[in-house]
């Protein structure tokens, strides 16, 4: 590679012709999240992709500051979704990201740590388990119940704070290779995709959504070698580290033809993407994308079967696009399709598409950002009033808990796949009734 | 002149210091618009309401430093370009809509609001704002209060002039004021009427009354699929004869079909040579009456199917097309330069002849989007400005294509201004008497040369330093931020 390159890494540099596509038409703008929040050039993804150009053509060096507004892109891809001209933004911006640790640092926060993190825990079950293992205890503890009833905690605000960040109860974690309800008569086979975190903190939704297969009669495997999808560190921009999960997971999973049912967007999104990711990969490149045309959502893939499992659901029932389903896989009809199918009151609040501040890991490393944007969706909730509140993906479901909390409302929050096994069960009771 | 420093406390004082930027590279994404031009300021200042603005005004023109307004910087004549740097002042902390009266139907709106957003919070009183810009997702009021903005629905209902009632504006002078209110047709000077279209050179706009009309009862939306220009141009002319006003006729050639259905999937055929889109609003039993014949003429004027959008999805689809046309340029080229000419109706297909003629000449390719039912044509030259000498050789084809449209009766400007692009041209069509008047009317408001300058007249020093491949090529080096 050219070593008078801009970019500090250029086999991996955001490429010419995806930049060039940007006509600065603007009219990706409104979408952006963090525009919305701050109306600043820098913080839309029009402004963000002038800089890339700018460092592109050796205008400005990587500068902190400029570093600084990469970083607190959500990378929601609300800008892709809505861009005519076809920018490949995500993309731009995990290249983009590629960069940065090899750049001058920014001062911002420790890049490092954050990679390490990412390498070392999320992506290895053991520690990741013994890591979640606390936040478990803590967040089904009597002692939180006691420490909310009394009050105390508006005493002690960060206290208050770290309370709210706690996810609601916690389910038993269903890892992977562990054992999933099946049909009685099976006429199909699936591959659930367990994941990192999700299997940990969100066990539930995986039985859950073995539970909904079942009923429309597809068995459910839970491949024991399958490891985490590597989409927090491709976001991260270490796609090295992203590849070769990606890598891994082809090895574990291809030699069938059953598709493989993803709950949890953002991880769909990613191996939907591993044809492109190992695109430069002479191995793996061909098997990637077949690997990637068999990843289906769960929403779907169970609309896709066309099995009308009776449901049975009554409430306000607002749903939220996850960004990594809407944007990304553009998938919007489906999981409202599955909801009505219940016969709840489907309410569409606004911006129920706009990224709730989630976005992996994002909340940790810009927590104002992330909590300015937690706190429109709690004004939402607060007009709206719903009884509960639906997503398809596990960092928007912690996200939509503390939203939940923070408007003071009485609201579940569901995934997608919760509240319809919820909905056949209730529907089978009522039958037998 | 100030230093930077001095410039940057007294900006400071004024507005707070998180609400000034300053930095090279904070600065460096205010360097565009929507045309090709490139200049970015010393500094971006964000006043929440008239006082800030009024006093940053008074700032920069104490210390002689020129300012440009700045919206969504959507402009397409680069009327947002600090062409002489100094300070721009943006409107992006001013998107908030004050108030929907839906017994007067108005609404009182900040200038930074974007347009889509009023006609959506509209929608919720059975109202919507009629100039739609396909801009509209981004494009703000208050930029197209200054640009007089059109659209799609402008046919039937006028563009921004027509739905303006009152403004609250800061001059060029720093002096806060209102032209005209909230009761529409004030008597006495239409200074209201001035300021509409006025490209950012009077002042700014901090708050503006603008007129909510009731959303139609019925529409019916459809599409011409034709082989050539022609017979959809003869169609837009035989249905005007018709006696009809639809409330939207707009054109597309075929490589803008191309690119809208590669980028957007919204069901245009991809061979076809032009589409006709018509939309027709009003009771249901006239506007079914009208569609019919719409559809009749179509046929006549030898289009090869016509399809009519079946409900609001097919509708929107049909529209989403037509919206992201011109960004979904972008997959062709990496640059398009849009020009905006208006030529009689009746000579469309010859001024059409004669741009692709042109284009052809300078070996460019050319794209068009037409607002059909004004005669407002949109040819579209698609470049690539890292390629050299391309910027220049592309601004003298524009050049040349609207010499063709105001040679053929026609004008300079249909929506997107005249701005710094166009300036050169206003002779052609203006005596020097009458540029000497409008010069007047900018000294009258307070601006001296130093508000928004070199922008729309043909006047003024210090703007030669900008020149046209220069600008589109700062690429050069740092001293284009420093
Ligand atoms: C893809 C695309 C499609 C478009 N389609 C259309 C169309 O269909 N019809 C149409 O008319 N235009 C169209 N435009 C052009 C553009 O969107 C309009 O001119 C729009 O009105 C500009 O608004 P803005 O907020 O982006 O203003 P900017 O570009 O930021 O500024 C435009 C001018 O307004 C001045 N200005 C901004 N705010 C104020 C204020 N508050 N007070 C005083 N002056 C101010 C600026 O100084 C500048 O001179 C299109 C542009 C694009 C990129
Ligand atoms: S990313 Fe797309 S929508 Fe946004 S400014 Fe660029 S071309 Fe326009
Ligand atoms: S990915 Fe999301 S946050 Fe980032 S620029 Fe695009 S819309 Fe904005």
């Amino acid at each position: 590679m050219a070593s008078d390159s801009p970019w500090p890494r250029p086999a991996d540099a955001p490429a010419a012709e995806d930049l060039s596509r940007c006509v600065h038409c603007g009219l990706c703008v409104n979408s952006c999240p963090t525009y919305a929040i701050t109306g600043l050039e820098a913080e839309s993804p029009r402004g963000r992709i002038h800089l890339m150009k700018a460092v592109a053509e050796g205008r400005i060096p990587l500068t902190a500051t400029v570093q600084s507004h990469w970083e607190l892109c959500l990378q929601c891809r609300a800008c892709e979704a809505v861009c005519p001209s076809g920018v490949p933004y995500g993309r731009l911006m995990e290249k983009t990201r590629a960069q940065l640790d090899a750049a001058p640092p920014s001062g911002a926060q420790s890049r490092q740590m954050r990679r390490f993190l990412l390498r070392n825990v999320v992506a290895r079950p053991r520690v990741l388990a013994a890591i979640l293992a606390p936040v478990r205890w803590l967040a089904n503890s009597a002692v939180r119940t006691a420490a909310v009833r009394s009050g105390i905690l508006h005493l002690i605000p960060p206290l208050a704070r770290g309370e709210r960040m706690l996810p609601n109860r916690v389910g038993a974690p269903l890892r992977r290779g562990g054992d999933v309800p099946q049909p009685a008569a099976p006429r199909g086979e699936a591959i659930l995709f367990t994941g990192c975190v999700m299997g940990e903190l969100f066990g539930d939704v995986h039985r859950a959504t073995a539970r909904v297969l079942a009923r429309a009669g597809i068995r459910t495997e839970n491949a024991p070698l399958q490891v985490c999808c590597g989409a927090l560190s491709a976001h991260d921009g270490d796609l090295e580290f992203a590849r070769r999960l990606a890598r891994q997971n082809i090895d574990a999973l291809e030699g069938s033809e059953a598709p493989i049912v993803v709950n949890s967007a953002g991880c769909g999104a990613a191996m939907k993407e591993y044809g492109e990711l190992l695109d430069g990969d002479r191995a793996y490149a061909e098997r990637a994308r077949a690997f990637s045309a068999r990843v289906r959502d769960a929403t779907e893939y169970v609309a896709g079967l066309g099995v009308e499992t009776p449901a049975a659901f009554t409430g306000r029932v607002a749903y939220q696009d996850p960004c990594h389903l809407a944007h990304a896989q553009r998938i919007r009809e489906q999981p409202r399709q599955l909801l009505r199918s219940t016969g709840c009151e489907l309410v569409e609040t606004n911006g129920a598409d706009m990224c709730c501040g989630a976005a992996g890991i994002y909340s940790l490393v810009q927590p104002t950002m992330s909590a300015a944007l937690r706190e429109r969706k709690a004004d939402q909730f607060r007009a709206a009033r719903p009884d509960v509140v639906v997503t398809a993906n596990p960092g928007c479901q912690l996200q939509y808990q503390a939203a939940v909390r923070e408007a003071g409302i009485e609201a579940r929050v569901m995934h997608v796949m919760e509240l319809l096994d919820e909905a056949q069960a209730r529907a089978e009771t009522e039958r037998q009734d | 002149m100030p230093t930077r420093r001095e410039l940057i406390r007294e900006l400071t004082a004024a507005v707070g210091a998180a609400n000034v930027l300053w930095r090279p590279e904070d600065l460096l994404v205010y360097e565009f618009d929507g045309t090709i031009e490139r200049q970015a300021p010393h500094a971006v200042v964000f006043p929440a309401g008239a006082e800030e603005t009024a006093a940053v005004i008074r700032a920069c023109n104490r210390l002689g430093i020129p300012i440009t307004p700045r919206g969504a910087g959507t402009g397409l004549s680069g009327g947002a370009i600090p062409t002489r740097r100094g300070v721009i002042i943006a409107t992006a902390r001013m998107r908030r809509i004050l108030e929907i009266d839906p017994v007067n139907r108005l609404a009182v709106v900040e200038p930074g609001l974007p347009n889509l957003q009023l006609s959506e919070a509209a929608a919720a009183h059975g109202l919507f704002y009629a100039p739609d810009p396909s801009s509209q997702r981004a494009c703000t009021i208050g930029g197209n209060v200054a640009e007089n903005a059109g659209g799609p629905h402008c046919l039937a209902l006028g563009v921004t002039q027509n739905h303006v009632i009152g403004l609250e504006v800061v001059t060029a002078a720093g002096e806060v004021t209102w032209l005209g209110n909230r009761v529409p047709d004030a008597f006495g000077y239409d200074l209201r009427g001035a300021f509409v279209g006025s490209e950012g050179t009077l002042g700014i706009a901090t708050k503006v009354v603008v007129r909510l009309l009731p959303l139609p009862a019925s529409v019916v939306t459809l599409l011409g699929i034709f082989d050539t220009v022609e017979q959809a141009s003869h169609t837009v002319s035989a249905i005007i004869a018709a006696g009809m006003i639809p409330a939207a006729m707009e054109m597309m050639d075929r490589l803008t079909i191309e690119a809208a259905e590669a980028g957007l999937q919204c069901g245009y055929p991809p061979d076809a040579g032009a589409v006709l889109l018509v939309e027709l609003d009003g009771l249901p039993g006239p506007v079914e009456t009208q569609a019919a014949r719409a559809r009749a003429e179509c046929f006549e004027n030898g289009a090869r199917e016509v399809r009519v959008a079946q409900d609001a999805h097919e509708r929107e689809l049909l529209w989403k097309g037509r919206k992201g046309a011109i960004g979904a340029l972008g997959r062709i080229a990496p640059n398009y330069y849009i020009l905006d000419g208006v030529v009689p109706r009746s000579k469309l297909v010859e001024v059409m002849a004669r741009v692709s003629a042109i284009a052809e000449s300078y070996g460019l390719p050319c794209a068009n989007v037409f607002h059909a039912g004004d005669g407002n044509l949109h040819p579209l030259i698609l470049f690539d400005e890292r390629q050299p000498g391309m910027p220049a050789k592309v601004l003298a084809a524009g050049a040349e294509i609207m010499r063709a449209c105001v040679d053929a009766g026609g004008s300079l400007s249909g929506e997107h201004g005249i701005g710094f692009e166009k300036r050169d041209f206003m002779p052609w069509l203006y005596s020097e008497t009458d540029i000497a008047h409008m010069e007047q009317l900018r000294g009258v408001f307070g601006n001296s040369g130093d508000f928004n300058p070199c922008k729309l007249l043909p006047t003024g020093t210090g703007c030669g330093e900008m020149a046209h491949q220069e600008a589109a090529l700062r690429a050069a080096g740092p001293d284009a931020y420093v």
